[in-house]
This record gives structure tokens, C-alpha cells and sequence, in this order.
């Protein structure tokens, strides 16, 4: 009998636990799963913006945007551009940041670690199109830029078209991100470095091992978790870039360099109404970034148990 | 040991330059847009560049320090939407932060302390939504909130991002932690579930809630891509979108452009400093992801 009310009033708690992810459940339902299912169904669509009634017309979305020009903006093209910025930003970002974060280890004092990591991470406070605004001037031709450029490279009076050649805009879209995320991934460095425990440091140095040593061998693979997590992260968010495109093209750059991904299902979905298009994009974007994800986890695999 | 402490030196100093450096190359484009902000346009191109606003440059006789606010502020057709749009901005960013925060901590509190049926397809499927990225399904969104008829609310600006599932599984990992006696107790003590979610597990949240709400808000206030599709009336527009429509029309208004610029981060550049721990946390517990 006693037993039986215990188990009733655990019963009765489990009933509240359920219910307070319900509205988290349902939102998740409205708001993330059923809209890939209709992209997916919209895919295989001719649906438009302007008009409700739509015919299924099989796979010839995924013909289309694979195949075609789409408006001199086709799809392979935006998927060069998308590839080129996320491998010519993470790439750097990654190397840059933990070699700003291992540098960052090195200050004796916290104070100092502490203005840096503030000022470093000042950008990612910015909104992107902040961020592509101050950039657009300092590219300018009369601009910041091509005054430094200058003083490095020893020319006088050269005009490096960071917004109007294809490869420099390219390059340009790349700083701009560089510049706005770099202090976040300094920040989670630090974090994944703070946690390797400073006896492990001490034993090295009490060995004789120098710093660059101690480096290559104990901070790099003790690292390996971090370093995987951290790429993943700045992979799939170059994947995903938007506003600093937008913006670019805003400002009169010419678009097909920087079609990204995104801005193509914008371009395609909205400004020009496509809808079933668009969603078939969207499906594309969306297994890229299963794909891109899915290798990483797997070629991290291997390096995932670390224990200090 | 001499040698020893010579060679530090040398170290010491070449990671100061590299630090400094960086610094320079984060900073330097932040100090630009503030000081630009008060520049001519002739003073902005000028070949070299002079850092302080000069008076100088100026091209007409009614130009003052602050020209450059008054036009980023009365905007293209001179309505002065900026106020408007920046109010939107605050509106969709608080309250999807809020109902972040709530949302979020209900279901980690659920997630993390409740043993009821089906709990792991829960926390599974929730954590599987990190997989759709918004981008995926921003074209679905739309139709879906334009079939419901909210193009031009806020509902429709606000709906999409009331929680996400970063924010449950951040909210989950905090409160596994929590000490479950202090929840016995209150059951003990005959309070309902509802009110110990109340009245207790939320108030002992408060790193993780600020830490969830800022990053929630920013990533609002950053939005550009959701607003574009669902705000197209003047007055409901957002403004990363006004920033991108000032700086089409008013190419060459440098000046102005970095006005507008600059006083758009004027709110998040104030938070950053009042609550920079929160910040740089909000970076760092992504670390914890892994555990």
C-alpha cells in the first residue's frame, strides 16, 4: 500500500517533467521539423510567391537550379563561393586564433590576458552589417586599405579593387569575417587550454622541455577535442554566411563573386518568387551541412577520449 | 639563470608585438567608424588620412560636428524611421531573449531532473534540430508565417527564434549539476512543481540565464536574413535592414553612413562593457558542449 502512493507520487512528478518540455517540443515541431518537411515537399513544386495554386513537377527543381543558369546566378557558382569563403576563412581563423590564444597563455598576468580577450572580441559585438559597413569605406579606393597596402608593399598609388575585382572580393568578404569572429574563437581556445591542468606544464619544464617543445607535444594533442569541436563550429557558420554578402552587393560589388548559398536562396525564393527552387536549394545547403559536419565527427573520432 | 632570464625576455617581448599587432588590426577599424563618424566625407577619402576630425574639410558652411547623426537619423526620406526601426530591433531582441531564457530553462529543467518515459527521444530530437540550420527552412518559414498572415508583426519578426536548442542543452548541462535535495525538500515542504521551477530553479540559474539571454539578444539584433523576408513595410523593418538600405542610398555620404553605423551599436557596445563577463561566457560554454 505505502509502496504504491511512493510510486504514484513519482509517477505524478515524472507527468510535470514531461509537461515542462511540452512547449519547447511543440515549438521545436512548428518551428524546425515541419519546415523541412515542407521545403522538401515545396522542392518538388513549381510554387510561387504571388500565386497559392501549384503543380508537383517531380525533380525538375533539382534539374533546374543543377543544370541551368538561373539568371546568369546558377547554383554551381554559389557553391564555389560558398566553399572558397568557408575554407579561405576558417582555415586562417583556426591557426590564428590558437596561436593568439597560446600567446595570450603566455602573459603572466590576468589583467593583461583579460584587455586583450575584451579587445579582441570587441567586432563580434558589432552586428555584421556594422561590421561590412566600416569595411566597404576602409576598402574604398581612396580608402584606409589601399593606403596600407601601399606603405607594405612599397607602391605608390596602386588601386587594389578589394570590392570590385572578383578574387579581391573574395578576399575582402574573408578579412571582414576574419576581423569580426576572430576574438570569439581566441575565447574558446582559452577556454579549452585553461583546462589543461598546469601541473602537466610544470612536469615539462621541471624535464627541460622548451616552450616550443612543450607546445608540438603536450598543448597541441591535449587540444585535440577543443581544436575539432571549435572547427566544426567555424565551419558551419561560414556555411551559413549571409549579411556581409548582402551588404557588399548592397553597396554596388558585383554579386556572382560573393553569390553565397544563402544570398542565391534569397535571390531565387523571394526577390524573384521561386519558391520551389529555393526550398531545393535550401535541401542542398542542408545535406552540405550534414555532409561537412558528419566528416569532422568522424575524422575526430579518434582524438575524442583525452583525459589529463 | 642569467641566460635563462634573457632568453624569456626575448620571448616576452615578440609575443607583446604579436598581442599588439592584433590589437590593432581588431581595433583600429572600431576607432575608425567612431571617428569617421564626425569626418566630411573629404576628410574620410583624404590621401593621408588624418584621425582627428577636422573642420577643415568641410564642404559647406552649415556643417557641423554632427551633420552626419542628424541625416543618419532622418534616414532617405527624412521620416526619421530610425527610432522606429531601432525600437523594433530592441522589441524582437528582448523578447525572444526572454522567452529564450524561459523556455529553455522549463525544458533543461524537465530534461535534467525528471525521469519520465521517453525523456531521451525528447532530449535526442530537440538536439537534433541543431542540425536544420535556419537558413535550410527560411523559405518554408515564410510561407508558413505569411499563410498565418503575420508579414509585417512582430509576432512574425519574433515567433522563429523563441528558443533554440542550444539554449535547452546549455540550460540541461547547468542544472544537472543542481543539487537535487534543495528540489526534495521544497516537494517536502508541499511546494507545487511549477512554483519550484519559480521560485527555485530559476533564481539559482542566473550566470547561465544571463550568459543564454545575452547571446540570444545579440544574435537578434545582428538578424538580417529573417527580417528581410517577413518586414517589408517601412515602419516594421529592423535595423540591420535600415543600416543596409541607408548605406545603398547614401553611397558616397560616408560620413553618414558611419554615423548610422555607429550609433546602431551604440546599445550593444554599452552592454558589452556593463556586462562583458557574461559576454566572453557566452563564448566560452560552447566548450562545454563536448562534456
Amino acid at each position: 500500500m505505502k509502496k504504491n502512493k511512493v510510486y504514484s507520487i513519482e509517477q505524478q512528478q515524472a507527468r510535470w517533467g514531461f509537461l515542462f518540455t511540452v512547449p519547447c517540443l511543440i515549438f521545436f515541431a512548428v518551428f524546425s521539423f515541419y519546415p523541412i518537411i515542407y521545403a522538401f515537399q515545396t522542392s518538388f513544386t513549381d510554387r510561387q510567391v504571388l500565386s497559392r495554386n501549384y503543380d508537383y513537377v517531380g525533380l525538375e527543381n533539382y534539374v533546374y537550379i543543377f543544370t541551368k543558369n538561373n539568371g546568369g546566378f546558377p547554383l554551381s557558382n554559389s557553391i564555389r563561393a560558398t566553399l572558397i569563403f568557408t575554407i579561405g576563412t576558417f582555415i586562417p581563423m583556426i591557426i590564428m586564433s590558437l596561436i593568439i590564444a597560446t600567446f595570450l597563455m603566455q602573459l603572466r598576468r590576468d589583467k593583461y590576458r583579460g584587455f586583450f580577450q575584451l579587445m579582441y572580441y570587441m567586432p563580434a559585438v558589432l552586428s555584421s552589417v556594422v561590421a561590412a559597413a566600416i569595411w566597404m569605406i576602409i576598402f574604398d579606393p581612396r580608402g584606409l586599405m589601399n593606403q596600407v597596402s601601399n606603405f607594405i608593399m612599397r607602391s605608390s598609388g596602386v588601386d587594389y579593387n578589394w570590392l570590385v575585382d572578383p578574387v579581391m572580393l573574395q578576399v575582402s568578404t574573408i578579412i571582414i569575417y576574419f576581423w569580426k569572429y576572430i576574438g570569439y574563437f581566441v575565447i574558446l581556445f582559452i577556454t579549452g587550454l585553461a583546462a589543461i591542468p598546469s601541473t602537466i606544464y610544470e612536469a615539462a619544464t621541471v624535464d627541460g622541455s622548451s616552450r616550443w617543445h612543450t607546445f608540438w607535444k603536450i598543448t597541441l594533442p591535449l587540444l585535440k577535442p577543443t581544436t575539432a569541436m571549435v572547427s566544426i563550429m567555424a565551419m558551419l557558420q561560414c556555411l551559413k554566411t549571409f549579411s556581409t554578402q548582402f551588404m557588399l552587393y548592397q553597396g554596388g560589388s558585383p554579386r556572382a563573386p560573393i553569390d553565397v548559398i544563402t544570398m542565391n536562396i534569397y535571390f531565387t525564393g523571394i526577390r524573384n518568387g521561386r519558391l520551389g527552387r529555393a526550398s531545393a536549394m535550401s535541401l542542398v545547403l542542408f545535406v552540405i551541412m550534414l555532409v561537412f559536419t558528419y566528416l569532422q565527427l568522424v575524422a575526430n573520432r579518434s582524438s575524442e577520449d583525452v583525459e589529463y | 639563470m642569467n641566460k635563462f632570464v634573457g632568453k624569456v625576455g626575448i620571448v616576452e617581448i615578440l609575443v607583446w608585438i604579436f598581442l599588439i599587432l592584433v590589437f590593432l588590426f581588431t581595433v583600429t577599424p572600431i576607432v575608425f567608424m567612431v571617428c569617421a563618424s564626425f569626418m566630411d566625407s573629404r576628410q574620410i577619402l583624404a590621401m593621408p588620412f588624418h584621425w582627428i576630425p577636422s573642420s577643415d574639410y568641410f564642404t559647406s558652411a552649415d556643417r557641423t560636428f554632427f551633420t552626419n547623426f542628424v541625416k543618419a537619423i532622418m534616414g532617405n526620406n527624412e521620416n526619421a524611421t530610425f527610432f522606429r526601426n531601432m525600437f523594433n530591433s530592441f522589441v524582437v531582441a528582448i523578447v525572444d531573449s526572454v522567452t529564450t531564457v524561459l523556455l529553455a530553462s522549463l525544458c533543461g529543467y524537465g530534461l535534467a531532473k525528471f525521469n519520465f518515459k521517453g525523456r531521451n527521444i525528447v532530449f535526442m530530437s530537440i538536439m537534433a534540430t541543431m542540425m536544420i540550420p535556419f537558413e535550410a527552412i527560411m523559405i518554408p518559414l515564410y510561407m508558413v508565417v505569411s499563410g498565418m498572415d503575420l508579414m509585417n508583426s512582430y509576432r512574425g519578426l519574433i515567433l522563429p527564434f523563441m528558443v533554440s536548442a542550444f539554449g535547452v542543452f546549455q540550460m540541461r548541462q547547468y542544472l544537472l549539476t543542481f543539487p537535487s535535495e534543495y528540489l526534495d525538500a521544497a516537494r517536502v515542504d508541499g511546494l507545487s512543481e511549477p512554483r519550484i521551477y519559480s521560485s527555485i530553479v530559476l533564481p539559482n540559474c542566473k550566470p547561465v540565464i544571463a550568459t543564454l539571454g545575452i547571446l540570444s539578444f545579440r544574435n537578434q539584433w545582428d538578424n538580417l536574413l529573417w527580417p528581410l523576408l517577413v518586414a517589408q513595410r517601412e515602419t516594421m523593418k529592423t535595423l540591420p535592414q535600415y543600416i543596409t538600405q541607408f548605406s545603398e542610398e547614401k553611397m558616397t555620404d560616408e560620413g553618414a553612413m558611419m554615423a548610422c553605423a555607429f550609433l546602431a551599436s551604440i546599445p550593444m557596445i554599452i552592454l558589452f562593457f556593463a556586462l562583458s563577463r557574461y559576454f566572453l561566457g557566452g563564448a566560452a560554454v560552447y566548450d562545454s558542449r563536448k562534456g
